[in-house]
């Protein structure tokens, strides 16, 4: 049965990005970039309900 | 038939040595595509939910940014500190050690003196023209802060110092550079 593997690599994607943000705003905190952190939190939370989104989408691929 | 697997369940070791016979339901262990992706979006909503604190902590920091100043502090009379002299002084905290150099008639320098690659107290060598660091040999230089030798590989962060009245006052410490 040949199936559709679309779902998993972006949530992989996705969830890569959240390592790369979450990685970046405690940097940026560090180093007293705070515009940088929230930029970075709230891109971490954009990548949540996208997260979702691709999971509803994907589920009852086969 | 019930006693039957029971004894062969206490008997050590099982004839059954692929560590299955705990598993009560079918494919109860079975990780399919679906449950991943599911393992996936909730790894995204703990990883938003992990910066939420560094985000609120940064806006914090950016709402009292104004309001966050220096009081100016009197660290030393000029009369009392001659060139090629060094006092340590705390600043801006009490436990913020700090250290200001004479280097000339009207050249001063202070640094907080804890140093960049394992925070011990870095001191000022008269002789050398240099500051070092006793711990690992880390040296740096007393003009600007910056290491020039040994393992630290960021400068130290600058006191910023005004003159009045004969004394030497902190007025400030300059913004951590990368």
């Amino acid at each position: 049965m040949k199936r559709s593997y679309l779902g998993v690599i972006a949530l992989c994607v996705v969830l890569f990005l959240n390592i790369v943000c979450t990685q970046k705003a405690v940097n940026a905190y560090f180093f007293e970039h705070y515009r940088a952190v929230i930029a970075y939190a709230l891109g971490n939370l954009l990548l949540f309900p996208l997260a979702l989104w691709i999971y509803r989408r994907e589920r009852d691929v086969t | 038939m019930e006693q039957d697997k029971k004894r062969d369940n206490n008997h050590s070791p099982f004839h059954e040595d692929n560590y299955t016979h705990n598993i009560r339901k079918n494919n109860e262990r079975k990780l399919d595509r679906r449950g991943f992706m599911k393992t996936l979006v909730g790894a995204a909503g703990v990883f938003a939910l992990s910066t939420l604190p560094w985000g609120a902590l940064a806006g914090r920091e950016l709402a009292g940014l104004k309001k966050k100043s220096y009081q100016p502090m009197k660290i030393a009379d000029i009369s009392s500190l001659n060139v090629g002299d060094a006092v340590e002084f705390a600043y801006p905290g009490e436990h913020d050690s700090a250290l200001l150099i004479r280097l000339g008639e009207d050249e001063y320098r202070a640094y907080q003196n804890a140093c960049t690659h394992l925070k011990c107290p870095v001191f000022w060598s008269k002789e050398q023209d240099e500051m070092v660091c006793p711990c690992h040999h880390g040296i740096f230089d007393a003009h600007t802060g910056v290491p020039t030798a040994g393992p630290p590989q960021r400068p130290l962060p600058e006191v910023l110092l005004k003159q009045e009245q004969g004394a030497i006052y902190a007025t400030g410490v300059k913004r951590y550079e990368t």
